[in-house]
């Protein structure tokens, strides 16, 4: 193992923290949010492979293969949502959807 | 024995059954005759009783509760005592059915009045008969409740409501000394039986004899209209003429005495019960007497007699005379429902109109009620040789014959009593059978029947006087049916010495009555008059009961009220609902606030959540460190 595992947590750690700050920041384009959290999840893929690698157990990476599978419908049902919501108020600004106020 | 006792209460109970569930359904004739047959059913029963009495004797009918070491059988127990009463209230009651049945006429709720009067008897009698004393306690409870629901019989008028619960809560007050007593006995003995109890009484301290009689004692004042619990019978004079009847003659106030007789065995051994009950007596004859003297209403002068003629059967109970007390007992119930029955003829016959102030002149329109109501009315002053005279005068010796201060004080206010009694007995009869006549009487049929029975009522209150003739005179019969009760053994006095006391009281009882004729029977007219002017002070004052009914609304009613003013404003309404009101907006107004957080932004919900993990890593990374 050449790389140790906190190096790896603390890579996560920053991932995660940018991806967050993408999601919080850029509330203006729904479509970086989205990337945003594609990042996130990366970063928690980042940390499952790493414990895998640490242990010597492959659960980490199964997880890491079902996150793929799991991240890529996620984003071809929310970019069909996207077209669709840009279709009814010809924005993607998030701050526009927001009837279902409390 | 044991068929005629049950029958003795099944009839009533199935007479009233039958009245309250299917009354309105049957024909009109049906029920009254159904409730009339009912209750001479019962008479007959307790005459067939009668005549196969040898000893006293007790009937397990049933078994009521039994768990642990409480066993409350449903038993019965005849003795002189209960079947003297039984007898008389079969008979008495029997004929106010009947006096009911036309006096009631025109009313429309017949069903519901004859169920409540079946039951009412039905009460009185396992009252009498109960051998055990929850069973007692049960027809107690009974009587209570019936004579509430008569009083009130005609709700609709708030004043008869009012009366109702005047009577039933003001009896309440001595149910629960009874109560007390019951569960006391309990704790004490074991056992709730009547007459194992009155054999156990020795066992205990005097102490605990004497707070047990003074706890009967208030049990006696609330149902027998004593002082200071009298406040409710004259009132009680709402109901219909036939329910009062009832209520004074045989059903209801003379339970009181009846109980302390039952228990006299245990209570008797104290002198300070006694003392308490012949001075309660005592006072409540006096006052009776002198309230009666100024009432206005008939039905109210007969109320108040009512309180006094009970109080001399106090005073003949705290004499330890219980033979003369029932005497009294037996004579009064038929004078006074007599002189009740006799007023309602007069009062219908006079377009309800109560006042005897603006009756008068009736002797000629009604002979027949005037010639029974003199009789009732001649029993009730004591005027020699009537019923009421030998059973008043039996008290009085009894009185005598204790010789201590106490007691012949007691005399002396009870031949006081006795000369007021036969004064406003015959200023009543004066104002409203003497003089001249003002108003043009009813007659129908229904009056003509009602009259004829007063006729038996009449024969039995002048005549009642052998059931118990004075030594001189030959044995009493009372006295040989009670002499082997405790209590019941008769009073050996001279014959001289009896014939004087009998003298001293009639001679009293005639001034009374010479009394009366001088300022009604002659200056009838003038004393009309006079009470068209205000009244004078002491009127008012002996009119309003002493003002007791004053002085009870200043010292318990108005704190009453005021106390649950302050419960229902201040507490219910200010501290509790407020409280709850003052909650349930904070809530709401702080739901509302915390509200405007969902705005239904993602970025304002992705921010918090944010918040929130960073709040838990920081938690826990401080955990860690």
């Amino acid at each position: 193992m050449s790389v140790p595992l906190y190096h790896v947590l603390i890579l996560a750690s920053i991932l995660f923290a940018m991806g967050l700050a993408c999601v919080v920041a850029w509330r203006a384009n729904v479509i970086m949010m989205l990337i945003g959290i594609e990042i996130m999840l990366n970063a928690v893929m980042l940390v499952f492979v790493g414990g895998s690698a640490q242990w010597g157990i492959a659960d980490g990476q199964i997880f890491a293969l079902m996150i793929m599978a799991l991240t890529s419908a996620e984003v071809s049902l929310a970019l069909a949502m996207v077209v669709y919501l840009h279709r009814r108020k010809k924005s993607v600004n998030t701050d526009d959807f927001d009837s279902m106020r409390g | 024995m044991n068929t005629y006792l049950s029958l003795m209460l099944l009839f009533p109970l199935l007479g009233g059954l039958i009245s309250a569930l299917v009354g309105r359904k049957l024909p009109r004739r049906l029920v009254e005759g159904t409730a009339c047959a009912a209750v001479w059913g019962s008479f007959a029963c307790a005459l067939l009783a009668a005549s196969v009495y040898r000893a006293p004797e007790t009937v397990t009918l049933a078994s009521w509760f039994t768990s642990f070491d409480l066993l409350i059988p449903i038993s019965l127990y005849l003795d002189p005592l209960s079947l003297s009463l039984a007898v008389m209230i079969g008979f008495v009651c029997g004929l106010i059915h009947i006096y009911a049945v036309f006096y009631m006429a025109g009313e429309e709720d017949y069903a519901r009045f004859f169920a409540l009067l079946n039951i009412f008897v039905f009460a009185m009698l396992t009252l009498i008969l109960a051998e055990s004393l929850p069973l007692l306690y049960l027809g107690w409870e009974g009587v209570g409740f019936c004579s509430y629901l008569l009083i009130g019989f005609w709700y609709t008028d708030r004043n008869n409501a009012d009366a109702g619960r005047k009577a039933f809560i003001t009896t309440r007050i001595g149910d629960t000394a009874l109560v007390i007593a019951i569960a006391w006995l309990f704790q004490l003995f074991g056992t709730l039986s009547i007459t194992q109890l009155n054999g156990m009484g020795f066992l205990m301290p005097g102490s605990v004899i004497t707070g047990l009689g003074l706890l009967f004692l208030v049990a006696a004042m609330g149902k027998s209209a004593q002082v200071p619990l009298m406040v409710w019978l004259p009132d009680a004079m709402a109901g219909p003429t036939p329910v009062s009847a009832m209520i004074h003659a045989a059903t209801m106030v003379t339970a009181g005495v009846y109980l302390l007789s039952r228990m006299f065995p245990l209570i008797g051994g104290s002198t300070t019960v006694m003392a308490a009950i012949a001075v309660t007596g005592g006072v409540t004859a006096f006052y009776g007497a002198t309230c009666a003297l100024a009432q206005r209403d008939l039905k109210r002068v007969l109320a108040f007699s009512t309180i006094s003629q009970i109080g001399y059967m106090m005073l003949g109970v705290g004499a330890g005379a219980i033979t003369a007390a029932t005497f009294h007992l037996l004579v009064h119930a038929f004078f006074k429902a007599l002189l009740f029955l006799g007023a309602g003829c007069v009062i219908t016959a006079m377009h309800h109109e109560q006042d005897i102030f603006k009756m008068g002149g009736l002797r000629r329109t009604l002979p027949l009620t005037f010639w029974c109501y003199l009789a009732g009315a001649a029993c009730l002053a004591g005027l020699p040789l009537t019923g009421g005279f030998f059973s008043k005068d039996s008290i009085l010796m009894a009185l005598w014959h204790q010789g201590t201060p106490l007691f012949i004080g007691l005399y002396l206010l009870a031949l006081l009593t006795a000369l007021i009694t036969a004064y406003y007995s015959f200023r009543m009869v004066y104002l409203v059978f003497g003089g001249s006549n003002g108003h043009a009487p009813v007659r129908n049929k229904e009056l003509s029947v009602m009259q004829l029975v007063l006729v038996p009522l009449a024969i039995l209150g002048l005549f009642g006087g052998v059931l118990n003739l004075p030594a001189y005179l030959g044995e009493g019969y009372l006295n040989g049916l009670f002499a082997g009760l405790a209590g019941g053994a008769a009073i050996h006095v001279s014959h001289l010495e009896e014939i004087v006391l009998q003298v001293v009281a009639g001679t009293l009882a005639l001034a009374g009555l010479l009394a009366a004729h001088l300022r009604y029977g002659r200056g009838r007219d003038q004393r009309l008059e006079e009470a068209k002017s205000p009244d004078s002070p002491l009127t008012s004052f002996l009119m309003q009961g002493w003002y007791f009914d004053r002085l009870y609304h200043m010292l318990l009613i108005r704190p009453y009220q005021t106390l649950s003013g302050i419960l229902w404003q201040k507490v219910d309404e200010g501290m509790i609902d407020d409280t709850l009101d003052r909650l349930a907006s904070g809530l709401g107004s702080s739901g509302n606030w915390l509200g405007r957080w969902s705005t239904g932004r993602v970025s304002i919900y992705i921010l918090s959540f944010a918040a929130g993990g960073a709040m838990v890593l920081g938690y826990l990374a401080w955990l860690a460190l």
